[in-house]
């Protein structure tokens, strides 16, 4: 609490040299359709996810052996690129 | 060409294919680079789509291109603007030059990476030698890597590369201003461009020429910002190409450019451009614009051992010319510049650069263009301003052979009366070819204090500024203008009133020198009888005759690095004490030599003299510091200074002390060397005051030495914590200062409550109007440059010490610089007022 204040208190003296906190992520639900969580395993499944470069959605999973390929393509995914340490990316192609 | 064998590309990648049209990027969309397809991908190795040779690969691993045998060039460029990752998350498999098969792996990315850290993964693959192809796939979908994607048609013969052969014009070089070089974007852009002339059109890079036309061709020349580039063009509409592409690239080719690029804006309605002041003094006069004229230079030679002669010719007359300009040089500034150039004409790894070019089949105009360009360059991105300003001498040396080479008359400038000249820059050639009885002026926009062209406008005596907007270059032939250089002010609409001032002022001012040099011979005793000494500035055994033929009393400060300038190792022991009696001699046993210990450190280095770059210079190992650092060179500088004791009545001066162990130690050293030397007496020892801390500790200092020499120009600068050369401070870094005048009121005091003088040898000793103030703050010794020595001595003559004084205190209570200017003004048209009664 102390420091949140002493915090507001800076930025109000320094406008430039805190920098703003970055904006949350947008709804995490909005993202993903019910069926293509469930086949990145279920939200369980799911650590983080980010839209990144226009065309795709990064997931990091739990355990990456869980998506089913198939089942992302018929949910409207056109395709899916497995990539190390658990992280997928979604190609849903420009918005 | 000579198949029309259908061509089939593989698939660089596997991935999901998106139309051109959609690609969010109008670069691609609009095929202004080429037509093809793009993938978003889902591999990580992009492969060659034909078999061929790799005609460019980025350094930074973005984007390739491969050129097969019959011409047709594929460019591949992972990602949208990946080129800001400088390479990170890329690998290259391959090398330019390198020869592919169909399918070969060519560069692995992170694709994590890339998604998290660029704009995109949209990988484009692009026709860019323009053959038309068909899509083998579905427009949409997903491909599989290697599989066949497009199939190119051949083109029957190429229509619009038809080399254009003949004599190219070559544009002024410019810098390129883009933050990550001509990257595909801005490449295109200028291809673009390139392409809707007739003329065959090239990009160099120092040596490296690129077709223009070709935008794998402009990758290839892997730009950086702030490359010196040149482009050249041969055709009808050769001269049209040049100034339009120059511009674009002056523009950022389409991209934002942080540096507002040299676009000349009109001239505003102000009437007044400021610059900085390069050599004192005012005009008035009509501008003439200097332009270099544009040289022809054909890239082919006609052969090997003509080619080779003809520079050899070049490079023996440009020696001799220099040699003649040397000899005649009217000081020794203008001979030593005319020496260093003719010591780069003979300069290795320029002339090597220059014959591997004539060796290649080059003319001799080409490659010695090419090497003095890139040598320049290498000047330019040295990173130190003292080289940075070299350039200028390298370009200078380079267009003086290239003139002779191509025969081209070297402009004697049919000037009218009364020209202000005004330039880009002027090179040393070009002002010292200057007809004075001409030329009133003259104002560059490059260029700083410490140039050359700042250098010979001094010795020549007239005014000039630099570091003027670019927007002098509009101001049209014949306009008059008021060149006031004290102020650095260039007055575009000068009352007539102004300006008829000015033209008595100047002509009273001839009629005054005149007399004064006449006079010189007097001593320098006020008209209520104090005399000053006034002595000379010096760098040279010349200049010390020279300054006692204008009436120099001594010599007030010797600067010793100054002999030795040019040298690539310390002169030897006995040369330096040859030197110094050879001036001791001249003097003889009345006369003062100052001699200042050698006062080099980063801002000002000397060859011999090898030191670290500091990021600071100006506060790091200067002068005194630098000796003491290496007490090898200052034991043997004594001693050379030593062996000239009796032939003059000999000083010695350490420079750049703040503290006063530094002195202590320098002494002791001297002592030292003298007792070797079996001298029975010690020469005179003191320092210079240019630090604030020596004088607000002269009191301390005063009884350890035997005089002070107080250098404004270095005071000023620390003591209002602004650098002279600053385009925008130097105004205001006014030695006339009440905190600098307040300083040498404050050394001057406590040096003769020890019974020791004190001298001024800084620039505010050469200025008539400081005279009278220092005089009343009680300066014994005035140390000026060699030509002001008259007017200096006849401007004490017409003093009086006790008015002196009052203006002193009047000053010393002042609020700034200005203010004591002006205060000093209205004393000396007072005095001025009075005096012919008084000469009549």
């Amino acid at each position: 609490m102390f420091e949140k204040l002493q915090r507001a208190f800076w930025k109000a003296l320094t406008p430039d040299l805190v920098a703003e906190t970055p904006s949350t992520e947008p709804a995490a639900d909005a993202m993903l359709a019910p069926a293509v969580l469930s086949a990145l395993g279920g939200a369980a499944n799911l650590k983080t996810q980010q839209r990144v470069a226009l065309t795709r959605i990064r997931v990091q999973l739990q355990d990456p052996t869980l998506v089913d390929e198939i089942g992302l393509k018929a949910a409207g995914v056109t395709a899916v690129m497995v990539l190390a340490g658990g992280v997928v990316h979604l190609i849903t192609g420009l918005s | 060409m000579t198949t029309t064998q259908p061509l089939e590309l593989l698939a660089p990648l596997a991935g999901v294919l998106l139309p051109l049209d959609q690609v969010p990027d109008p670069v691609f969309s609009s095929r202004l680079i080429g037509d093809g397809v793009c993938i978003d991908p889902t591999s990580q190795t992009l492969c060659a789509p034909l078999a061929g040779v790799i005609s460019n690969i980025q350094d930074s691993g973005h984007a390739v291109s491969v050129t097969d045998d019959h011409g047709v060039q594929v460019l591949m460029h992972i990602g949208l603007d990946t080129v800001n990752l400088a390479g990170k998350g890329f690998t290259r498999l391959v090398e330019e030059g390198q020869r592919v098969v169909a399918g070969q792996p060519l560069i692995e990315f992170d694709a994590d990476y890339i998604a998290l850290n660029a704009r995109s993964l949209l990988t484009l693959m692009l026709v860019v030698s323009g053959e038309p192809f068909a899509l083998l796939a579905a427009a949409t979908g997903l491909v599989e890597a290697g599989q066949p994607l497009l199939r190119v048609t051949p083109a029957i013969g190429a229509a619009n590369d038809a080399e254009e052969e003949g004599d190219a014009l070559f544009s002024k070089p410019l810098t390129l201003p883009n933050a990550n070089g001509l990257h595909a974007r801005p490449a295109a852009v200028l291809a673009q461009a390139a392409k809707g002339f007739k003329a065959s059109i090239c990009l160099h890079k120092q040596t490296q020429s690129a077709n223009a036309k070709s935008l794998v061709a402009i990758m290839g020349l892997q730009t950086v910002r702030g490359d010196t580039l040149q482009v050249s063009a041969a055709g009808a509409d050769a001269a049209a190409a040049i100034e339009a592409l120059v511009a674009l690239l002056a523009q950022g080719c389409g991209e934002a450019v942080a540096v507002v690029a040299e676009a000349i804006a009109p001239l505003s309605s102000a009437t007044v451009l400021r610059g900085v002041c390069a050599s004192p003094g005012s005009a008035f006069g009509h501008v003439v614009q200097v332009a270099e004229p544009e040289l022809n230079v054909t890239e082919k030679g006609t052969g090997e051992p003509p080619e080779r002669a003809a520079l050899t010719r070049a490079l023996q007359a440009a020696a001799q010319a220099l040699q003649a300009l040397q000899d005649k040089a009217s000081g020794s500034a203008q001979a030593q510049i005319f020496g260093a150039h003719r010591e780069l004409l003979e300069d290795p790894t320029l002339l090597e650069h220059a014959h591997g070019l004539l060796a290649q089949g080059k003319s001799a105009a080409f490659a010695w263009n090419s090497a003095t360009l890139a040598t320049a360059a290498l000047f330019e991105q040295s990173g130190s301003p003292l080289l940075a300003e070299r350039a200028a001498d390298m370009a200078d040396v380079g267009q003086r052979v290239l003139k002779l080479i191509l025969g081209v008359q070297d402009g004697v400038w049919d000037l009218p009366e009364q020209a202000i000249l005004i330039a880009e820059q002027l090179t040393p050639s070009q002002t010292a070819s200057l007809d004075p009885a001409k030329v009133l002026g003259f104002i560059t926009v490059a260029g700083g204090a410490t140039s050359h062209v700042a250098i010979l406008a001094r010795a020549l005596g007239l005014p000039a500024i630099c570091g003027v907007p670019v927007q002098v270059l509009a101001i049209p032939d014949g306009t008059p203008v008021l060149l006031d250089a004290d102020k650095g002010e260039l007055h575009l609409e000068p009352a007539p009133g102004v300006i008829e001032t000015l033209r008595a002022a100047r002509e009273q001012q001839v009629v005054r020198h005149q007399r004064d040099v006449q006079q010189a011979g007097l001593a320098a005793i006020t008209r209520d009888g104090h005399h000053i000494e006034v002595t000379a500035n010096v760098a040279s055994l010349q200049e010390v005759q020279q300054a006692l033929a204008l009436g120099a009393e001594g010599v007030g400060l010797l600067r010793s690095e100054f002999l030795y300038l040019d040298r690539n190792r310390a002169p030897s022991p006995q040369e330096q004490a040859q030197t110094y009696s050879a001036i001791a001699g001249v003097l003889g046993p009345e006369r003062n030599l100052v001699v200042r210990t050698l006062d080099v450190g980063g801002d000002k280095p000397l060859a011999y003299v090898p030191m670290d770059s500091e990021t600071n210079p100006f506060l790091g190992l200067r002068g005194i510091r630098l000796c003491l650092e290496r007490p090898e060179l200052l034991r043997e500088q004594f001693r050379a200074i030593l062996a000239s004791a009796g032939l003059a009545r000999l000083h010695i001066m350490l420079p750049m002390v703040s503290l006063l162990s530094e002195l202590r130690q320098a002494r002791e050293i001297l002592e030292e060397q003298a007792l070797a030397l079996g001298l029975s007496e010690l020469p005179k020892l003191g320092i210079m005051i240019e630090v604030p801390s020596a004088a607000l500790m002269a009191d301390v200092f005063a009884p350890h030495v035997d005089f002070f020499s107080i250098g404004t120009n270095d005071l000023t600068q620390y003591t209002l914590a602004m650098d002279r050369d600053h385009p925008r401070l130097a105004s205001q870094a006014d030695s006339f200062h009440p905190a600098v005048l307040r300083l040498i009121d404050t050394t001057v005091k406590a040096a003769h409550a020890h019974g020791k003088w004190v001298g001024v040898c800084g620039a505010l000793a050469s200025e008539a109007l400081a005279v009278p103030m220092l005089i009343g703050l009680g300066v014994d010794e005035l140390s000026v440059s060699v030509p002001l020595i008259p007017s200096i001595k006849a401007t004490v003559r017409e003093l009086d010490l006790a008015d002196c004084q009052i203006i002193a205190r009047q000053v010393l209570g002042l609020e700034e610089a200005g203010q004591v200017r002006e205060a000093l003004r209205l004393y000396h048209t007072a005095t001025v007022e009075t005096l012919p009664v008084v000469e009549h």
